[in-house]
């Protein structure tokens, strides 16, 4: 076992992924350039020495060019794992993802299998609307892509390990403030969820959620840096009396629907928090699959705590009135009691 | 085709009626024109005819339950017709909540639609407990978000239900028909069900200290219009009694003479009768004793209509002698005995028990020298008439043997002060001590 950040637990996956198939490769921009960090968030940082630039490619900055290349290369029989800096960025290359990579295989009938990793940091971090968005809700609603979101080191190695060979394309949503908090490219304020991580080889089920605190009061599904927000406030209101299960579904798609319901079954209350904008968010969907199928086992109103309905802000003033914190989350499962 | 029972509007002054008792059971064959329901008014018990023939298919309105007049109780039709759904009985009806309900608003404060005040505002888990458990969300008190039921108020009820002990079905019915409360009741063993053995039990204990023997009797429809009403007027009116002595040896002498000029075929009019005719005559010197009140206001009557209380088996009823102050002795007379002969036998109508502006109650008969009667609602008063008696007096100036009775006026001190009801009564007084004062005009010649 050794302790991990995400971004070295992420590191290690690649490199693991490498060494075992030699159709996997990194594409993305400065990803392997001497002397550059190793992509925005050191996640390929050493991986050109070992692999060659050929493994570990370089694009111009052109997100259209990674995404044509990467479904490319993934149809004719390769398994490309391609990095946007900023998740932001997915919108530059929509067209061939929902179009092109999402549709493929049922277009073809099965013949054709793209499989493709996309990997996209999201996440406010005093960067502004086009550098810190959630964009989660956007893939979850394109049929035929599948999308993950680790918020644990073992979880990101252990994801991303799956996603490289799953057959189909699959988003992998990181958040900036999850790589960890040291390092040239740690992001102002970020957490060190750092983890327990085994040498040896192993893989996280794409489609199973995890508990990650156990309670009897209330459920609170979060994702990504929320999980930990959700945790600190399951802290606070322990204190109180109410005690908190916190859900990671760590894959979003397919959702493990059935982990969810069984423990609103159990507590009667629902929580969801995301950092992403609330209407016709992913908090909606999942409080519409409990609504449909544990409206029964309710015994208060489902509350979401999401960004309001704007772009996340610039100013780290504003920022902070928008991002979902402890505060907030506090405040909305009280308002269930 | 099928055919709506509806409460036929009876009275000009009632909006509802009580539902007495359904005469057919829902499946019974009914004739139109054979009693269906009894309802109570504020006059009578009365049968309601069926309006058609058919089967009595469905009741909508249970018995000893409100119904406003004109509102459809019940439906015939034939066997095998398909009747229009509607609200239909409750199974059991829910009691009322143990706290009160929101009512012009619900949870978040919306307000809500008028058919909505009621509705009870519970979460999906509280609702399926209650219904795993057998709990009427009505009982339960709401402590949960927005003011809704969740399942920890549904569990606290629960809670308390166990705490409170069980009673078996039998247990209760054996302890209401004696009329036994059964918190009183203790279970064999602490946490048991109350069982019948437990009921008699604590009955056994009541009897060892109760007098021995006694019979507990449902009350009759009648019997409880009239412990309604008198419960009714007593909260209502502030009654004052005046009580005076008259001297009725004049009055006496009078009837002795009359009764002796009448033949076979004459009806022979009784005191009452005299009391009648003298009340009412004065009665419309005195607006303020001759009216009805709602509560809020005082309605003068220019009719003088004298209800007469009647003992009868069913209890006491109060048939009305109309625009008595315009009829003679004779006609007083033959009215009143055919009123009384009908309130006798069950015959008597609302209309003939309707519409009096003051009541005369007579227990001399029955031995009775003074009483406070109690008002007749709407009315404002009420005169109680004891016997007539021989006794010793003082009459101009020398003790002799008169004959002597007391009246008792009761009034509403809301409405009539002292002095003016006093007034009333001594006019009153003035015509049995001075009967031939009847041949004046009372108007003119009476201060």
């Amino acid at each position: 076992m050794a302790k991990m950040t995400i971004a070295e637990a992420l590191r290690q996956a690649l490199r693991e992924e490498m060494r075992r198939d030699e159709r996997v490769f990194c594409i993305g921009e400065d990803i392997g350039i001497e002397g550059g960090f190793g992509g925005a968030f050191t996640v390929t940082l050493g991986l050109s020495e070992e692999f060659g630039h050929d493994r570990i490619l370089d694009t111009p900055i052109s997100e259209i060019a990674i995404a044509g290349v990467a479904i490319g290369a993934a149809m004719a029989g390769m398994r490309p794992i391609a990095d946007v800096q900023y998740g932001d960025f997915l919108f530059c290359m929509m067209d061939q993802l929902a179009n092109q990579a999402a549709k493929m295989r049922y277009m073809s009938g099965g013949q054709v299998a793209v499989p493709l990793v996309m990997r996209a940091p999201v996440g406010a971090t005093a960067r502004g609307p086009q550098h810190a968005q959630s964009l989660e809700a956007f893939f979850t609603h394109i049929p035929g892509l599948k999308v993950v979101a680790p918020a644990t080191a073992y979880d990101a190695k252990g994801l991303l390990k799956s996603a490289v060979r799953d057959d189909n394309p699959v988003i992998v949503f990181e958040h900036k403030l999850l790589y960890g908090s040291k390092g040239p490219r740690s992001e102002r304020g970020a957490l060190s969820p750092i983890g327990e991580v085994p040498e040896e080889e192993y893989l996280v089920p794409i489609g199973e959620g995890i508990v990650r605190r156990e309670g009897k009061d209330v459920t609170i599904v979060a994702k990504l840096l929320t999980v930990y927000r959700a945790l600190a406030a399951a802290e606070v209101l322990a204190r109180q009396g109410i005690e908190v299960e916190v859900i990671d579904p760590r894959t979003l798609v397919p959702l493990d629907k059935e982990l969810i319901l069984a423990s609103v079954r159990k507590t009667g209350r629902l929580v969801i928090v995301e950092e992403d904008n609330l209407t016709g968010g992913w908090a909606a969907e999942i409080a519409a699959i409990v609504a449909d199928e544990a409206f029964m086992w309710l015994d208060a109103p489902i509350k979401r705590v999401s960004a309001p309905d704007v772009p996340p802000p610039f100013a780290p003033v504003l920022e902070r009135e928008y991002v979902p914190d402890e505060e907030k989350i506090v405040a909305a499962v009280l308002s269930l009691f | 085709m099928a055919v709506d029972i509806t409460i036929p509007p009876l009275s000009q002054t009632m909006d509802t009626v009580i539902l007495v008792q359904w005469l057919k059971a829902v499946g019974d064959e009914v004739v139109n024109g054979e009693p269906l329901f009894v309802i109570e008014t504020d006059k009578a018990n009365l049968d309601v005819e069926s309006p058609a023939t058919g089967i009595l298919r469905r009741i909508i309105a249970e018995p000893g339950t409100e119904v406003k007049v004109r509102s459809k109780i019940g439906v015939i039709a034939s066997p095998d017709e398909i009747i229009p759904q509607g609200p239909g009985p409750k199974p059991t009806p829910e009691p009322k909540a143990a706290q009160p309900l929101p009512t012009a608003t619900g949870p978040g404060g919306q307000p809500l639609p008028p058919e909505q005040r009621n509705r009870i505002f519970a979460s999906p888990r509280a609702r399926r407990l209650a219904q795993q458990e057998e709990v009427l969300l009505a009982e339960v008190t709401a402590t949960g978000p927005q003011q809704m039921i969740v399942e920890q108020d549904v569990r606290a009820y629960l809670e308390a239900r166990r705490a409170a002990p069980e009673v078996t079905p039998v247990a209760r019915r054996v302890a209401e028909a004696v009329g036994l409360n059964l918190t009183t009741v203790v279970p064999a063993r602490p946490g048991a069900r109350i069982t019948r053995a437990d009921v008699e039990a604590a009955l056994a204990k009541r009897e060892a200290v109760a007098p021995a023997g006694i019979q507990w009797v449902d009350l009759s429809p009648t019997r409880r219009t009239i412990a309604r009403r008198m419960a009714e007027s007593q909260q209502a009116a502030a009654e004052v009694t005046l009580t005076r002595e008259v001297d009725a040896t004049e009055l006496v002498h009078l009837r002795e003479r009359i009764l002796e000029e009448l033949s076979e075929r004459d009806r022979r009019p009784a005191y009452n009768d005299f009391l009648v005719s003298i009340v009412a005559r004065q009665l419309k010197q005195h607006p303020y004793v001759n009216a009805t009140t709602n509560g809020e206001r005082i309605g003068l009557s220019e009719e003088v209509h004298v209800a007469v209380a009647v003992d009868t088996e069913r209890g006491l009823v109060t048939p009305v002698v109309r625009n008595a102050d315009q009829k003679g002795l004779l006609q007083l007379a033959q009215e009143r005995a055919e009123l009384v002969r009908r309130a006798l036998d069950g015959s008597i109508t609302p209309e003939e028990l309707g519409g009096g502006t003051f009541t005369i109650t007579n227990l001399g008969t029955l031995g009775v020298d003074a009483f406070t009667p109690i008002i007749n609602p709407p009315q404002v008063a009420i005169l109680g008439v004891g016997r007539i008696r021989s006794a010793p007096a003082v009459h101009k100036e020398e003790l002799c043997v008169r004959q002597l009775m007391y009246l008792s006026l009761t009034f509403n001190h809301r409405f009539i002060d002292g002095a003016p009801a006093a007034r009333f009564l001594a006019d009153v007084v003035r015509l049995i001590e001075k009967p031939h004062l009847l041949w004046l005009d009372v108007s003119q010649s009476i201060p």
